[in-house]
């Protein structure tokens, strides 16, 4: 057994719909000039001038920051009280509207599928679907993952398939 | 930035260079961004199945992400040099997919590379269009460690606008007035 996952919860342990409430995070003009000089040089992610003549309107996240942050929120909430094993990939992320300096963003993880991995016992299958919202509830970002989560006993069959 | 839409050809692979992750750098943005103790620990990421150390999936892809806009600032110089006028790169709307395929660990060099598989006008933004990027990265064995579809906006260069539009545009640009008509959308 995992002794850092030991007293977590496991893939038995999730419930389909379970929804997760993430915590809130405040995105400062600092925070948005540090990561695009880091990850994503845009001018309209640097400057104030080019980004309000960008299609931005202002000085807003680098939409990778704006998911960076939101798996910040995820592992706080979620993902470091499950026995979580690694992220497989991410479909129809969305970046709805630009998060602004100053914007604080929220949002829900909620539970769509559950799966057992078929040809690793040892492992299930996450899928979870985000929702992400600025102060005004706007939706910010939407995406679905999967992820990888630790079964608490590996041999059991699932239900539906014993013969 | 880069060429103008008109010019982008599909399905040629454009290298985006690499990138070697050093555990303290590995370490550094799973402490901001993804603090998973297989991330964060060499001692912790033991007890994992990845039997040890690995690089957040996200840390890999924007490092990639920051590997595509070196290349399109390159090539926005290549072009000056010959004399051109560069193009003009907008914000992305969103991913289809992106698959982790493989672990990176502290000492492996990332290559990265960019295919534009489709291009389209925009519907909803005259004046721009949508490319369809196909972001691939492999490690020094050449294993594939993750493949993202992204879309991007790019501006047209042949682009006149309809009368109607450079009618409201001139409109909006009227101090009071422009006010007037966007805060009714």
């Amino acid at each position: 057994m995992n002794p850092i996952t030991a007293d977590r919860r496991h893939f038995e342990d999730l419930a389909l719909g379970e929804v997760v409430q993430l915590g809130r995070i405040t995105v400062t003009r600092e925070m948005i000039v540090s990561f695009a000089r880091e990850f994503d040089p845009f001018p309209f992610h640097l400057d104030e001038a080019a980004a309000k003549k960008s299609l931005l309107g202002g000085l807003a996240s680098s939409g990778w920051q704006t998911a960076a942050l939101t798996l910040r929120l995820l592992t706080d909430a979620f993902f470091n009280r499950i026995a979580a094993a690694g992220g497989l990939g991410v479909s129809d992320l969305k970046w709805k509207r630009p998060v602004m300096k100053n914007d604080t963003i929220t949002g829900t993880a909620r539970i769509v599928e559950l799966r057992r991995s078929r040809h690793h016992p040892q492992w299930g299958v996450l899928t979870m679907e985000l929702d992400i919202r600025n102060q005004n509830d706007q939706p910010v970002m939407a995406m679905r993952f999967a992820n990888l989560v630790e079964t608490r006993e590996p041999d059991a069959t699932e239900p539906g398939l014993s013969p | 930035m880069t060429r103008w839409f008109e010019d982008i050809t599909l399905d040629e692979a454009f290298p985006l260079g690499s990138h070697t992750f050093t555990e303290a750098e590995i370490i550094a943005f799973a402490r901001a961004y993804d603090p998973q103790y297989f991330h964060l620990s060499e001692a912790d990421a033991a007890h994992s199945h990845f039997g040890g150390l690995i690089a957040s999936g996200w840390h890999t892809v924007v490092v990639g992400q920051r590997r595509m806009v070196d290349a399109l600032e390159a090539e926005e110089q290549r072009l000056r040099g010959l004399g051109q006028q560069p193009g003009v790169s907008g914000p992305s709307p969103g991913i289809n997919h992106m698959e982790f395929k493989a672990p990176v660990r502290p000492g492996d060099t990332v290559t990265y590379s960019l295919i534009v598989s489709a291009k389209r006008p925009s519907n909803s933004l005259p004046g721009w269009g949508i490319l369809t990027n196909q972001i691939s990265a492999v490690n020094q064995r050449g294993e594939p460690v993750y493949h993202a579809e992204l879309i991007a906006f790019s501006k047209l260069r042949d682009f006149r606008m309809p009368v109607r539009l450079r009618l409201l545009e001139a409109l909006t640009n009227i101090p009071g007035l422009g006010k007037l008509l966007t805060q009714r959308r």
